[in-house]
């Protein structure tokens, strides 16, 4: 403990906010004590086995797959002299900025039966059935996890190439004199001091499976998810939905605790970042196959469904429409902002008191807030409904009690519930950069001021949070995007005449008018470059 | 000027009547598909419309909001919404002579706690080089279809409501097999919307789909759809027994309605004659209300007959279809 | 006696700048080469260079006979040259002894757990075989980096400043432990440090680098007696400056004038190197020079003495003498110079 004793009033409200967060995932667990079973064996005795065994082979695969693309991906750009690294590095990672729904509509349409490519392939040459010739039906499990992957992946790149570029350079020198080719010193050294890193990001890609329902909805794919819909909206019962997603959380427990066993190893911190030029050199035809390898996912993750929805835009766009577009985008922005704020801010909260107070409990709050991360966004929903639903009785009782003027549903019926829904379910991605972030800070640093007669809230004001600057911001932005994307929490959150752009092109998308909200797609993919360009530059100036 | 003019013809609007000056509504329709007839009752009332638009959660979001909730009225697509509305309290009765003279009562709830407005068929779409065939909901596990029929998830409610009008004819244990007959015959696994399903059979995919009414007469107005529509006959089943499975989009009075006038003043609106015909002109579907007049497209597609079977029941079988689609395993 | 190393006019150039020029120098098997100069002059890009890192732009690298050239460059892994990282480079991810086995793949298994357990008992590792490296102090990691180089027989060993993280009491018995070892295998080692002391202690041979030239190679006695340079004298620390002139045969400082043998006539400025024990001192209020610092050492006191009046071209800024004399702050004493082989370098 460098500080001495925790201080009590950070710690409480540590304490607090990690509950507030936590809070809806409580109300979950707590609704679903109460059901009675019988559409849970219902369920189990019809469809269940398939829902669970599609959620696992998904999950196994979207992971496995992103691990194929994004590490090899990582590799290449990171350690060898790979044709167009220097593109290739921000490229990789256009993807995150693609809603998962809106790649899965945009393919689904292209690769269906009746999508242009099939009709195109009939029109060359004469077929007349679907009998006359195979084509993978894009419609399956294995459909929706390669787009998945496709749009995920790059986390695994993000983070794989990051840790690999940080190395210490010695550690591969030590290899290659004691016998490794450089090759073989990347596999046997590169690749298992990056996998602690790596298995962060394998576990993003695992939450982000798991929650998903938007996507794999247009690939007629049933999962985990599917279930807790139909027990909630067909069968009405709320307290076996809350249970299914109960079980979902679990898995997720599962991805947590794997992900932070193996951040225990990472104790070995790089002080020379491998910025070294004895990079691999690769032959030409590795080069080749490298090349197109990296291209092949920039392209099929980013450039094509770009492309589609540029088309679509162009040739549906509306004037009339712009005016309407930026007053959404607007309001998309603003909410979106205050919860990418709020969640920065609590995650410095709460790693700072675990940074300078290094005891089990104060590491505790950082850990709770995360859960939320995989909790599907309606049944995130159904939960604040459930926490804040009794909270406004209650505000409101009071105010009738003291004879003021009822506040009406200030929680639930407001923004304040989507930002609060936004900040619940990506507080993991902010903790997670800052506490990186903070991680890299050498203690000795956060002795010194005081040392020199500074105290700890200066210190952390002059010394942590300039040190901090570039954590934050990728954290402000991660959220941020994260935040634009997200749609089945605010489509049932938002208040009256309150759209964002995820809802609004969600709205065209479910009456197969996708062409017409084309533009506000575009908003939100050009919004999604917008971190994706800082963490490039900002990789590139350290 | 202009804002002069709007702050006298709102200052006759609130002499005229009493209304609250808006009136908030869920809505389970997509709010670009209701926003010309709000637009319309502003322009005759200076009401101001506010719309919340979800396809999920909305009953719930209601009940959880009680007594505070700020909705007035509730606007649902299928008759099993409007009767979860009503089974758990959240809608009030509504007396209103205009709407009784409306709409028939077999459109209505027994405790006027909600109001259908339009209906729509559930349709059978054949590709035209079936030519004219004659079908019902039975024939669709005839293995003469194998392999030729497409269909969205069995799961959406549309879906689930015909499943209900099955078993409110031939019982549970006839409707599963019929449910494992149609599952036989899919020519792919359930999987997109109405109108996919057309395109799928102008593709050639397959020959017969389910859809509701008015699908065929958007795409018909849509520049890259009506290809699609060209490609198919429209078809009423069972005209030759109980006729064709009927469904209503519908809305009701938030029970604790802080704009209750306003909100029977909307539905009132959306039940006169001028709301309906938009309904039939813009949305192609079957207006309620007697003498309105169909659109000329839909028309065009001739009289039919309905299923007489009373809405409620629809309702009352839906946990069975949900549980019978499950057994099939319709969807997977 | 055979070369184990040599290098011949090295060149290395990294991004347009010239870091190591014309390096040439040889060792034989068994000697231990201590490379040392100021920060920046080049040493541990020639470390790197001979292990393969850097590839030279020209000249020759001769390791037990295999020549490598720009044209010809070896791998690393192929060079038989073990390495001991700054940071020993310990792999974090494995234990000590999957460490120290690291380089042994070529060897049968029962070959490599047997030189690893020689390796351990060698460097008194036993009991920390299945730690990792986070869990072991500085000297121990230390022993698993020596342990995990040599594993391999290495036909020449690299340390970039092997001692650099050793506590400095340590330090001097590791040295002499480490040099022991070293000897015993007869292993051909060259060592980076910044610090001279270290070389004295530990290498059979000392080069002197600065920017990117070696300015002296030879033994440490050799370079101690006979620095050929102002850089190398200095850098060695191996007495104080007294600014001088040579003029007409007499050499001429600010304390004394005599003549001298060498055929000398600079017209830049010179120093004369002066080691303490040259120097006797007393105590003399007319002298100009006076004790500005003291210190105790074992014997007596060190003392440096400073001109009064520092404008004058010879002036002494610092000037180190031992004696057992006691003197105060601010006294005024004469120095004498006793007669020697006098060292005048040019300054630069």
């Amino acid at each position: 403990m460098i500080f001495g004793r925790t201080n009590k009033i950070w710690q409480s409200s540590s304490w607090i906010i990690a509950l507030a967060l936590l809070a809806p995932v409580l109300v979950m667990l707590a609704s679903s004590i109460g059901h009675s079973g019988d559409t849970f064996s219902h369920l189990w005795q019809t469809v269940l086995p398939t829902y669970i065994s599609n959620t696992i082979w998904l999950t196994f695969g979207v992971v496995a797959l992103s691990l194929l693309f994004g590490v090899p991906a990582a590799l290449l750009v990171s350690q060898t002299n790979l044709y167009s690294a220097k593109v290739l590095r921000w490229a990789l990672l256009l993807p995150l900025a693609m809603p998962g729904y809106l790649v899965a509509y945009l393919y689904t349409d292209l690769f269906d039966y009746a999508g242009p490519v099939q009709r195109l392939l009939r029109e060359l040459f004469g077929w007349q059935s679907p009998s006359d010739y195979w084509f993978f039906d894009i419609r399956t499990l294995s459909g929706a996890t390669v787009i998945l992957a496709l749009v995920l992946f790059p986390y695994v790149y993000m983070l794989g190439r990051t840790a690999l570029e940080q190395q210490d350079k010695s550690l591969l020198r030590a290899g290659r004199t004691l016998g490794l080719t450089a090759r073989q010193s990347l596999i046997k050294i590169a690749l298992p001091l990056a996998r602690p890193a790596i298995m962060v990001a394998a576990s993003l890609v695992m939450m982000e499976t798991i929650a998903d329902f938007a996507t794999v909805q247009y690939f007629a794919v049933n999962t985990l998810t599917t279930a807790i819909y139909d027990t909630w909206l067909g069968y009405s019962d709320m307290a076996a939905a809350n249970a299914l997603a109960s079980v979902l959380l679990l898995f997720v427990l599962f991805a947590v605790v794997a992900e932070q066993k193996s951040r225990a190893g990472q104790r070995h911190q790089s002080v020379r970042p491998n910025t070294s030029n004895d990079k691999l050199v690769l032959t030409r035809m590795q080069q080749l196959l490298a090349v197109s390898f990296c291209w092949v996912l920039v392209v099929l993750g980013f450039v094509l469904p770009f492309v589609l929805l540029a088309i679509m835009a162009i040739d549906y766009a509306q004037i009339d429409q712009l005016a309407k577009l930026g007053e959404i985008g607007l309001a998309t922005i603003e909410v979106s902002a205050y919860a990418a704020t709020i969640a920065v801010v609590i995650s410095l909260t709460l790693a700072l008191l675990n940074r300078f107070y290094p005891v089990r409990i104060n590491s505790l709050p950082l850990q709770i807030s995360g859960f939320g991360y995989a909790v599907p966004g309606t049944v995130l929903a159904m939960a604040l409904m459930a926490s804040f639903g009794p909270l406004d009785h209650w505000l409101n009782d009071i105010a009738v009690a003291i004879n003021i003027e009822k506040p009406g549903l200030i929680l639930s019926g407001t923004t304040f519930a989507i930002i609060f829904a936004f900040v619940v379910r990506f507080a993991a991605i902010a903790n997670g950069t800052v506490n990186s972030g903070i991680a890299k800070i050498p203690h000795s640093i956060d002795k010194a001021p005081a040392s020199l007669g500074i105290g700890l809230l200066s210190t952390i004001r002059q010394v942590h949070l300039p040190l901090l600057k570039s954590s934050i911001l990728v954290a402000w932005l991660l959220v941020f995007v994260e935040a634009m994307k997200e749609l089945p929490a605010v489509l049932l959150l938002r208040p009256f005449n309150f759209e964002t752009l995820s809802t609004f092109i969600y709205q065209l998308i479910s009456d197969e008018q996708l062409e017409q909200g084309a533009i506000g797609a575009i908003f939100i993919v050009l919004f999604g470059l917008i971190p994706i360009v800082w963490l490039n530059k900002d990789n590139q100036s350290s | 000027m202009i804002k002069k003019i709007i702050g006298i013809s709102a200052l006759i609007a609130t002499s005229f009547s009493t209304f609250a000056s808006e009136v908030n509504v869920y809505s389970y329709r997509q709010a670009f598909l209701v926003e010309p007839l709000f637009n319309e009752f502003t322009k005759q009332t200076g009401v101001k419309v506010n719309v919340v638009f979800a396809k999920k959660g909305m009953a719930e979001r209601l009940e959880r909001e009680g007594e505070h909730s700020p909705a007035d009225v509730l606007l649902t697509t299928d008759i099993s919404r409007l009767i979860e509305l009503q089974e758990k309290s959240l809608l009030q009765p509504v007396n209103s002579a205009v709407l009784e003279q409306a709409i028939p009562s077999q459109f209505q709830a027994d405790d006027n706690t909600w109001f259908g407005l339009t209906t729509r068929v559930r349709n059978i779409y054949s590709a035209k080089r079936l030519g004219n065939v004659d079908i019902n909901y039975e024939d669709l596990a005839d293995v003469k279809y194998k392999g030729k029929i497409c269909t969205r998830s069995g799961k959406h409610p549309y879906n689930v409501a015909l499943v209900s009008s099955m078993i409110a004819e031939h019982g549970e244990a006839k409707t599963l097999e019929w449910l494992k007959g149609v599952k036989a015959n899919l020519a792919r696994k359930p999987q997109g919307n109405d109108r996919g399903q057309v395109q799928a059979i102008h593709q050639g995919l397959c020959d017969v789909s389910l859809g509701n009414s008015y699908y065929f007469g958007k795409m018909i107005n849509n520049d890259k759809q009506k290809v699609w529509a060209d490609g198919v006959n429209i078809n009423f089943p069972n005209q030759a027994n109980r006729g064709a499975h009927v469904n209503i989009s519908g809305v009701g009075v938030a029970k604790y309605a802080p704009n209750k006038s306003s909100a029977i003043a909307l539905i009132e609106f959306l039940a006169s004659e001028q709301a309906q015909q938009m309904y039939a002109e813009t949305n192609m579907e079957y207006p309620v209300r007697a003498g309105v007049k169909k659109s000329e497209l839909v028309a065009s597609w001739g009289e039919f007959k309905s299923d007489a079977l009373p809405l409620e029941t629809i309702a009352k079988h839906r946990k069975t279809a949900l549980k019978l689609l499950d057994q099939a395993q319709f969807d997977l | 006696m055979s070369h184990v190393l040599a290098v011949n006019q090295l060149d290395v150039t990294l991004d347009n700048q010239s870091i190591l020029n014309n390096i040439s120098f040889s060792l034989s098997r068994g000697e231990i080469l201590g490379l040392v100069g100021p920060s920046g002059c080049g040493k541990t890009t020639l470390l790197n260079t001979i292990a393969g890192f850097i590839a030279q732009q020209s000249g020759e690298i001769i390791i037990d006979g295999t020549s490598i050239d720009a044209t010809n460059l070896l791998a690393p892994e192929k060079r038989h040259v073990g390495m001991i990282f700054q940071d020993y480079a310990l792999f974090p991810h494995l234990t000590v002894r999957q460490n120290i086995a690291f380089g042994l793949k070529s060897l049968t298994k029962e070959q490599r757990i047997i030189r690893v357990d020689d390796l351990l008992a060698l460097l008194k590792l036993e009991d920390y075989s299945e730690r990792f490296p986070h869990q072991l102090s500085g000297g121990q990691q230390q022993r698993v980096a020596i342990a995990r180089a040599i594993a391999p027989q290495p036909k020449l060993l690299l340390l970039d400043e092997p001692f650099s993280n050793i506590d400095a009491r340590l330090r001097q018995a590791l040295m002499l432990e480490l040099r022991q070892l070293l000897k015993s295998l007869d292993m051909t080692a060259i060592f980076v440090t910044h610090n001279k002391d270290e070389v004295f202690t530990f290498a059979d041979k000392m080069a002197v680098m600065s920017a990117g030239t070696i300015l002296q190679f030879g033994s440490p006695s050799m370079l101690c007696q006979q620095p050929n340079s102002y850089q190398v004298a200095d850098f060695l620390q191996l007495g104080s400056w007294l600014p001088c002139k040579v003029v007409e045969g007499q050499l001429i400082t600010c304390i004394s004038q005599f003549e001298i043998s060498l055929p000398l006539e600079r017209s830049q400025s010179s120093a004369l190197l002066v080691k303490p024990q040259h120097l006797s001192i007393e105590a003399n209020t007319n002298s100009k020079l006076c004790v500005s610092n003291i210190s105790v050492t074992e014997q007596g006191f060190h003392y440096l003495l400073t001109s009064e009046n520092d404008q004058d071209d010879l002036a002494i800024h610092q000037l180190s003498v031992y004696s057992e004399q006691v003197f105060t702050l601010g006294d005024k004493v004469a120095v004498e110079i006793k007669p020697h082989d006098y060292l005048i370098f040019a300054t630069p």
